[in-house]
């Protein structure tokens, strides 16, 4: 039997999804699989240079081509700029007099094939400039060092510095302090579906864009600010899409704005697919950092100071650099208790690919450096990993009570000691620990970690989600959102959630894709914010829709509305249920009765927690997220120690505090996957591999993505911990496993063999260096 | 001649299908662009990822790494053609009801793999489930679900629970 | 984006010599593709003509007897050769071989002819069939000839094959008694090509337990399979024990002078040739003394 929450009737228990019998059967369509009569092909042409001046394009060769409809280069549009945020703009849809990083797009080409638009491209003669660059951080900060942008002295993107408490006082007062680096490394987002777009206008003022977009409200307000539409006549209408993480699918790639200009110039449907070689030298990526934390604890282990220094390489263009590096900060008071923390972050601009969100966006670099932190202290003061989280970790507040952290973050709920009790129940910890498993040139260790992650993300401007809830006069239900679903199961949700409030199952509800034209504007899908805020959005639209509905109701009871209640598709009165009416027979009065009524019910995300109302990113101060999730996680590792290969075992738990699990599989689905693709897999395989700008490993062999024969079969427990601020008490899902794998699996890895590696990933080679001078070092000193 | 279109003729899905090809067409180009069977999806189109993996004869392949033509002659089952009309195909049911689907770019190429495992295998072990579908990279969702979703359709196929 | 190319495809081993011999030097042949597609979509070969041999029925075959050995038809698909009883009651280690070559999608189409005329010295099969001392049997407009599969791989992706000449098949020979063979190499996930792999062959003398004979190749450590042959020298003649083992790896390691690429430098491609000799020859050694 599937485990079930709470008293419902929809949520709360195992409900297939939505979008799946689609997915199964392959009808569901992608950006790629979209075909329009006309249409033409569209080719980026790219610079092979990493940092070079641009001094002619010359595109007629390519425009001679027979076949060519058009060409594009950054000229056409006009010096328009986007950016994340407004003081952010610093990148054209092309590059115009620069290029910042190798393969940056500096032309594109519409063509009746995709052999000539890719031969067109090759025609294309562009004449550079090669510059020295720069290729990482260290490099970047140099006096006299290339500037990536000439306007942007020291090639400093982001600097933030942020004291809470005094930092140097506990230091000197503490029993213990050490100070580490560690280093996380430079990831794809490792999506199969490569960016893909297909765009026309079906007027000389309207667009269509139908783009491999995860956030569709990005390219709409883009878009239109390009090519000075209103917004009323950007259409950008969803297709399924496979899978996002962050930053490309989030905003804009080159093909988002070369589709729209080689539509317009030529009046015909344009389509661009990416290759992965395309995706995996120029999409965004995550961070590398380099942070240096040091911490001081007492006696007992209890934290009494931190501080942070972050270095990241923030590639060659601004993108959500900013919230990287305050996600990196923010987080560090959470999930234990820490009463002094100082944050100094610098990210640098330089010559490689732009670095951006990633599914455990910032707090994935910080709380691994913390967690692994924690552990070698643990070892000093001669402590259980265990324990001294259980001594740290902020305990659940009572209800109606909010916990403060000293940086100004604010929860109502916090499972993280449940967490960690239930995991170490699970694996039984203490036991598994003492045992030390050697089998031939084989050793097993056993780590464990802790994390949170921020749902509902909330940033400044606009921020909320809305959906309506239109009631079709036979009963069924159309649910409109503007919430995007990638993959992570939010349309399921939402609908599930709608379903419950109207009394209704989940087979009543349909919902379509974001179409631009019909959906509510939504911000996004990213911050883990969909199933916090448009569930929010959903609940109330639902009860929108409901509260018009039981009028009718109470009208044809005669009780007040209060006596109403609609329940599994009946309508009756609550202290005589006798007294009922099936639900489509309620809606069916309610629309066709005199005077008649269209029953559509709208709703919109509230706050949270508004305490110290939106953080400020400059000054480190108060809730990037509506509530926030907490994961403990337990990993288990066979190490190889002859060759330096890790595995990560199926003796693998996490326990997760999503507040509740509306739909308890896709929980689980959202924590082992966060778990393995972004955690294990940044553990143990992934990194682009550089030289001087170039990817040296562009493609999906050399590039090492986890795959199913090494997956470990994580075992996934709930906390329930109803929070107030999400729908039914949910909180997010996913992004907190991600923060919760690296630490375990280094610390397992610890546990194993004695050797610390510091700098992710922990791979084959960099493991057997270590184990080797471990072993010289042992050797010495008898 | 180069460039000439070469006679092709290949069942899919069950039908016979008579066209003509350019010869460097790939298999996955084929289903795709001329027969529109866009539920074969393309993710690295360089034999890593496993999304474009058809079922050749029974067997698992990768339809990026297959050139049209190689298909001469034989039987192609593609994602379309694996539940019975409405009817969903055991290891399709299990996927949905186990909860092992999110963004389904990896889907029909897993859904391939495993069939073309249980078709040859109906009691495959573990180890069996996750070498079937080494080949098949997903983005998100573990592997957990999908592994135990076959394991749960190779039962109901062996006419268990 | 492959580069065009006029195609055949020939139903007999003999039509398709008849076709190298017409466009001598500007053919190439496919077998099942799963290297060559990559290389070729890649842009980094093309092609004139393109004679496709996969269709050739009469060289898909797996034949046993115990005088003769092994006969396998170059178009054999790797799954085949993985699931064959024969070869794994008579070969085990070719089977073991295939169960670690790529994915189950590559063995289903691939062939091990085609692996073979690859010529890449990251390939599995190449050494463990030296190690097995197998032949190549090449077909050409000037008849048969038979070939040492370590006299075929001539450079990286190069083979010893004319213009106008094919494989069809490899002929494995029954091992002596009292011999052993085992691969090993170094995967971070199960179907990884190796970072570097070892195939070992040991041959024990049955009086007195004496390494008679002893075969040692190398997988990524050269421009071809390796074989190591001052490693093997360690063996031959001795009675074996684990500290030879160890030392023969400390040797082979010294012969190798492996690449350098995002997988590994070639300092630890080094260390690990050390480690995979021995493992593969401590196998192959329990196996000598099994049989």
């Amino acid at each position: 039997m599937e485990e079930t929450f709470g008293n419902y009737s929809v949520i709360g228990k195992a409900m297939p999804r939505v979008d799946a019998r689609a997915k199964v059967t392959g009808e569901a369509k992608y950006a790629a699989d979209i075909e329009l009569p006309g249409m033409l092909w569209g080719q980026i042409k790219r610079s092979p240079y990493a940092h070079a001046r641009i001094l002619n394009i010359d595109t007629s060769k390519a425009e001679e081509l027979p076949g060519v409809k058009a060409v594009t280069t950054g000229k056409d549009f006009n010096g328009f700029k986007w950016g994340w945020s407004g003081p952010t703009r610093d990148e054209e849809p092309f590059a115009t007099t620069k290029v910042r990083y190798q393969y940056e797009g500096v032309a594109a080409v519409a063509a009746i094939s995709e052999d000539i638009a890719e031969e067109a491209c090759d025609l294309i003669e562009v004449e550079y400039e090669p510059l020295p660059g720069v290729f990482d951080p260290f490099e970047a900060m140099k006096e006299g060092a290339p500037l990536v942008h000439d306007n942007r002295p020291g090639n400093i993107c982001v600097e933030y510095h942020w004291t809470f408490g005094d930092v140097d006082k506990a230091f000197a007062e503490s029993h213990l302090v050490r100070e580490d680096i560690f280093q996380t490394p430079r990831m794809a987002k490792g999506y199969l579906e490569t960016p893909a777009v297909v765009a026309y206008w079906p007027g000389p003022d309207r667009l269509v864009f139908q783009g491999a977009k995860g956030s569709p409200y990005f390219p709409y307000r883009i878009l239109a600010r390009c090519f000075n539409l209103p917004l009323s006549n950007v259409r950008v209408i969803q297709p399924f899409i496979g899978s996002d993480f962050g930053g490309t699918k989030n905003d804009m790639t080159h093909c988002d704005f070369a589709a729209p200009m080689l539509a317009k110039k030529t009046g015909r449907p344009v389509k661009l697919v990416y290759t992965q070689f395309d995706t995996l030298t120029t999409d965004l990526r995550r961070h590398p950092m380099w942070i240096t934390i040091k911490t001081g604890v007492t006696k007992d282990g209890i934290l009494k100071a931190t501080y942070v220094k972050a270095i990241a390489d923030g590639g060659a263009y601004t993108r959500m650099s900013p919230l990287t590096m305050f996600l990196t900060g923010t987080c560090m008071t959470l999930p234990y208790e820490l009463p002094n923390f100082k944050f100094d972050a610098y990210n640098y601009f330089t010559n490689n690919p732009s670095s951006a969100a990633m599914r455990g966006h910032g707090l994935y670099h910080s709380r691994f450096a913390a967690d692994v932190q924690l552990d070698m202290m643990a070892e000093e003061l001669g402590l259980d990993p265990v324990e001294i989280r259980l001594r740290n970790a902020i305990e659940n507040p009572e209800p109606g009570k909010v916990y403060e952290t000293i940086n100004g973050v604010h929860m109502a709920t916090c499972g993280v000691k449940e967490c960690i009790e239930k995991v170490a129940e699970a694996t039984n910890w203490e036991e598994k620990r003492k045992t030390k498993k050697v089998e031939g040139h084989k050793s097993y260790g056993i780590g464990f970690s802790a994390a949170t992650y921020n749902g509902g993300t909330k940033l400044s401007a606009h921020n909320a989600c809305a959906a309506i809830v239109r009631v079709c006069e036979d009963g069924s239900i159309n649910y409109l959102t503007g919430a995007s679903d990638v993959g992570q199961g939010s349309d399921t949700v939402c609908c599930a959630i709608a379903a419950e409030v109207l009394g209704v199952g989940l087979e009543d509800i349909d919902i379509k894709r974001v179409d631009t034209a019909f959906t509510p504007v939504d911000p996004g899908s990213y911050g883990s914010r969909v199933t916090v805020l448009a569930g929010q959005a959903a609940m109330n639209a639902a009860e929108d829709a409901k509260r018009q509905l039981v009028e009718v109701a109470a009208q044809q009871f005669s009780v007040t509305p209060e006596e109403v209640e609609i329940k599994n598709r009946q309508v009756f009165v609550k202290s005589n249920p006798q007294r009922n009416m099936p639900w489509e027979r309620l809606v069916r009065i309610a629309c066709y009765e005199t005077p008649g009524k269209v029953i559509i019910g709208r709703g919109y995300s509230t706050q949270g927690i508004t305490i110290l109302g939106l953080a400020d990113l400059s000054k480190g101060v108060g809730d990037i997220g509506t509530n926030y999730s907490f994961t403990a996680q337990a990993a288990e590792v066979e190490v190889d120690v002859e060759t330096g290969v890790v595995k990560c075992t199926d003796n693998s738990v996490i326990a997760h505090d999503c507040g509740f699990p509306l739909n308890p599989p896709a929980v689980e689905t959202q924590v082992q996957g966060g778990s393995y693709h972004q955690g294990v897999s940044a553990a143990l395989y992934e990194e682009f591999k550089m030289d001087q700008g170039q990817t040296l490993n562009p493609n999906l062999i050399d590039y090492m993505r986890p795959r199913a024969y090494e997956a470990p079969m994580t075992k996934v427990l709930h906390v329930v911990t109803n929070d107030p601020y999400g729908p039914f008490g949910a909180k997010e899902a996913s992004e907190g496993s991600c923060c919760s794998a690296p630490p375990a699996l280094i610390n397992a890895i610890y546990d194993a063999t004695g050797v610390w590696i510091k700098d992710l990933p922990a791979q084959p080679e960099k493991v057997f260096w270590a184990l080797k001078a471990q072993k010289e070092k042992k050797q010495r000193k008898k | 001649m180069k460039g000439e279109l070469k006679e092709l003729k290949l069942t899919v899905n069950g039908k016979p299908c008579e066209l003509k090809v350019k010869a460097n067409t790939l298999l996955v180009e084929l289903l795709r662009n001329e027969l529109k069977l866009t539920g074969t999806k393309v993710g690295c189109l360089d034999s890593a990822c496993g999304a474009c993996t058809v079922n050749i004869d029974g067997k698992a392949v990768r339809s990026c790494s297959v050139l049209a033509l190689q298909a001469n002659g034989r039987k192609v089952t593609t994602i379309e053609g694996v539940a019975d009309g409405d009817k969903l195909h055991p290891i399709q049911e299990a996927m949905v009801e186990y909860g092992a689907i999110e963004c389904g770019f990896c889907t029909p190429g897993m859904v391939m793999s495993a069939k073309a495992l249980l078709e040859e295998n109906p009691s495959p072990t573990r180890e069996e489930v996750r070498e079937a579908i080494q080949g098949n990279l997903c983005a998100d969702e573990g592997y957990v679900k999908y592994i135990e979703a076959i394991e749960i359709a190779a039962e109901k196929m062996r006419g268990g629970q | 984006m492959i580069g065009d190319f006029e195609y055949f495809a020939p139903k007999t081993v003999d039509e398709a010599i008849a076709l190298l011999s017409k466009y001598k030097g500007e053919a190439k042949i496919i077998a099942g593709g799963q290297s060559m597609l990559v290389v070729m979509k890649r842009g980094l070969l093309t092609t004139e003509y393109l004679i496709d041999i996969k269709g050739i029925a009469a060289l898909d075959y797996i034949k046993y007897d115990e005088g003769e050995g092994l006969r396998i038809g170059a178009l054999t698909i790797h799954r085949a050769i993985e699931k064959s009883p024969i070869i794994q009651k008579h070969f085990r280690v070719l089977s073991e071989m295939e169960q670690n070559l790529a994915t189950i999608q590559t063995r289903n189409w691939g062939t091990i002819g085609g692996n073979l005329c690859h010529g890449d010295p990251a390939g599995d099969p190449a050494p463990v069939l030296i190690a097995l001392n197998a032949k190549l049997k090449l077909a050409g407009s000037g008849g048969e000839r038979i070939i040492e599969v370590e006299e075929f791989s001539k450079d990286y992706l190069e083979v010893a094959l004319e213009p106008d000449e094919m494989l069809t098949e490899i002929q494995v020979p029954t091992p002596l008694s009292h011999t052993g063979i085992a691969c090993e190499k170094l995967m971070v996930m199960k179907g990884d090509m190796g970072v570097v792999g070892a195939a070992v062959s040991i041959t024990l003398s049955p009086k007195d337990g004496v390494c008679k004979d002893a075969r040692i190749v190398l997988s990524n450590c050269a421009s071809v399979p390796l074989r190591a042959r001052g490693a093997e020298k360690k063996l031959i003649g001795k009675v074996l024990n684990d500290s030879l083992l160890v030392e023969a790896g400390e040797v082979a390691s010294t012969e190798a002078s492996p690449p350098v690429d995002v997988h590994g430098s070639a300092e630890y491609r080094q260390e690990m040739v050390k480690v995979f000799v021995r493992r593969a020859a401590t196998k192959a050694l329990e196996r000598a003394k099994a049989a």
